[in-house]
């Protein structure tokens, strides 16, 4: 077979060059990057489609290519942040990754959240664990227009204090009086220290009790708390339009054409991965 | 008066094509096996088959696909790129299934985002059908409202004369026209008549099927655990598939060097929706089988408005448990009634 050398334009596979810049420990395992584009034009093509919500492929080459969000918000776009649990070959070898390295980004792909949707509004969002990287993108994207905003309320758990993530900002927001973050760890999670709530997601919610009036909910976390917290949403009176979640699949293309990510009818890759919570309830859940 | 094709100018038209650089490929025997092939001359062909073992989708679509090749030294990731084999091509012999089943993938691989790897190939390609005078119990086009001769994704069509010793050609395309005009002295006028294409019955009722398919409640009948028991998930039927289009992309070699391709991949496999945490939203085999017919005769044509199904039957006649499509839509169209 001809070798040829051509450019990017035309191969839909080809990723790009990102340079790590920055990395942080998050949790036990959890770690964020951050990486800048090495080709301007690339770069240029990214500031001019990323918005928040859209998800990417992170790779290094010789292992391959992992899915995860892009956890940085569209109103920050000199760079990319992305926070990954190092659990399979792309992820531990990205974890073993030192600033200065070169790893590959392919998108940003997959709808977004329709944040001027938002405007006037009352914000609340709702992670566990490793779902906050997802859920800061959009916090992030409001939090840097803020005015255009109404109440903002933060629901964030974790197995433990120490699998929290984003320390350093939940410490920021915890400051801000403009922002109302509720933490919480399970049962078992807490340190003799720990100042915040003990309790589930869904529990500390109810307590919370946020007001489902003029209010947009983003969801993110695991299955089996989605799929409770969404009990406890509509408790509270919020209707399954005005709660927002993503959904990840396992992916390979990102471009609908592999076939794998599908849930029912619905490409995560294309359709997705943001959904309301109404969309979702159509899906069959068999095939979450 | 039809613009006839007699076999015995075959091999005049094979090297009147290779001469114009195209390169010709039909149905051969490889190894016991039959499949699409390059041919030198008329005799290699073998033109009598039902169709052939393998689907023509590996000629667009091969099963491992080299895309990228890298070379990592330090500061610096160089990336090649492979791009498929240029050069036009003839592809003699073809069924229209086979035919069919590539213009049922064009929309997916150009869905947004353009595969160049299936496009090229597809824009250098002339499929030269020949209309089917047999088939066997494992067809099934008819059922799928595609026929014989149904001209979906050729270029050319031929019908095989009564007496066999030649072909009516019909032009479907102006890619087929100008694929012919290079052999157009070679073509006779004549009044031969053309064979019957052969009459294929039709097994299921894919309208009332598709009905079946998209009633949610049908999404957990125990129907499918029922039809799915003896599934060994070998995959070979997807590999068989003409439209069976999923991937996987893999890094071949080391820290250093190494080539990324796309290969083939089944929806029939455990791994393939495997999240890394462990969940896998198809765990079971009947998932997986649903997914697979689902996906071809519910969400495939309520995105591309056809079904991902050309009826060539491969899935039935090779599979190695005596399963496959024919079965599970005859049996759902007992249920819809």
């Amino acid at each position: 077979m001809t070798e040829n050398i051509q450019n990017a334009a035309q191969n839909i596979y080809k990723p790009a060059i990102m340079k790590i810049v920055a990395r942080h420990d998050e949790a036990p395992g959890v770690r964020t990057m951050r990486l800048e584009f090495q080709d301007p034009a690339e770069h240029d093509q990214f500031k001019a489609t990323y918005r928040t919500g859209m998800f990417g492929l992170y790779g290094i080459y010789g292992e391959g290519e992992s899915t995860f969000c892009v956890a940085s918000p569209e109103t920050r776009k000199d760079y990319i942040e992305c926070t990954f649990r190092q659990s399979g070959r792309v992820t531990s070898t990205l974890a073993r990754s030192d600033i200065g390295d070169l790893v590959t980004f392919r998108g940003p792909y997959g709808n977004r959240f329709p944040i001027e949707e938002f405007y006037g509004k009352n914000l609340l969002f709702i992670a566990g664990g490793i779902a906050l990287p997802p859920t800061r993108s959009v916090i992030w994207s409001c939090l840097d227009q803020r005015e255009k905003f109404g109440k903002v309320t933060i629901v964030y758990g974790a197995r433990t204090v120490a699998d929290l993530v984003y320390k350093h900002e939940l410490e920021e927001w915890l400051q801000r009086d403009d922002v109302d973050l509720v933490l919480a760890v399970d049962p078992g999670g807490e340190s003799p220290d720990w100042k915040h709530r003990v309790g589930f997601v869904p529990t500390v919610l109810e307590e919370a009790a946020p007001s489902p009036d003029n209010c947009i909910a983003v969801l993110c976390g695991p299955p089996i708390m989605i799929k409770f917290t969404l009990i406890s949403l509509k408790k509270l009176g919020f209707d399954e339009t005005n709660v927002y979640t993503t959904l990840e699949n396992r992916m390979k293309c990102g471009l609908g054409k592999c076939g794998r990510c599908n849930v029912g009818s619905i490409y995560v890759c294309k359709e997705g991965p943001v959904f309301t919570a109404a969309e979702v309830s159509r899906m069959p859940a068999a095939d979450l | 008066m039809t613009k006839i094709l007699f076999t015995d100018k075959l091999d005049n038209c094979i090297e009147r094509w290779k001469s114009a650089g195209r390169t010709v490929i039909g149905p051969v025997q490889k190894n016991n096996i039959s499949t699409y092939d390059t041919v030198k001359s008329a005799s290699e062909l073998d033109l009598n088959l039902v169709l052939p073992d393998r689907s023509i989708k590996e000629l667009f679509f091969p099963q491992s696909e080299p895309m990228l090749r890298y070379t990592i030294k330090k500061e610096a990731i160089n990336t090649s790129e492979f791009l498929p084999p240029s050069g036009q091509r003839i592809i003699f012999g073809a069924r229209a299934c086979d035919a069919s089943g590539l213009a049922i993938d064009d929309p997916l691989f150009g869905w947004d985002y353009k595969d160049e790897y299936w496009f090229q190939r597809r824009n250098e390609s002339v499929i030269v059908t020949i209309a089917c005078t047999k088939a066997d119990d494992f067809c099934m086009c008819t059922s799928l409202k595609l026929a014989p001769d149904s001209p979906k994704g050729s270029d050319i069509m031929l019908r095989p004369l009564e007496n066999k010793k030649g072909w009516q050609v019909e032009e479907l395309t102006e890619r087929g026209r100008e694929a012919f005009k290079t052999i157009a002295d070679l073509l006779q006028e004549s009044n031969e008549a053309a064979a019957p294409t052969i009459t294929v019955p039709e097994k299921f009722d894919s309208t009332a099927c598709a009905e079946w398919l998209k009633k949610p409640e049908n999404f957990e009948s125990k129907f499918w655990k029922e039809i799915s028991l003896r599934c060994i998930g070998c995959g070979s039927c997807t590999y068989l598939c003409p439209t069976c289009h999923c991937f996987d992309i893999q890094d071949e070699g080391d820290t250093y060097n190494g080539i990324r391709r796309k290969n083939w991949d089944s929806c029939s496999f455990a791994l393939f929706t495997m999240h890394t945490s462990g969940h896998n939203p198809r765990s079971t085999q009947s998932a997986r089988w649903r997914q697979r017919i689902m996906h071809k005769f519910n969400y495939f044509p309520g995105k591309f408005s056809a079904n991902s199904c050309s009826g060539c039957g491969r899935c039935t006649r090779q599979c190695p448990v005596d399963m496959g499509i024919t079965e599970t839509l005859q049996e759902i169209s007992k249920l819809s009634q």
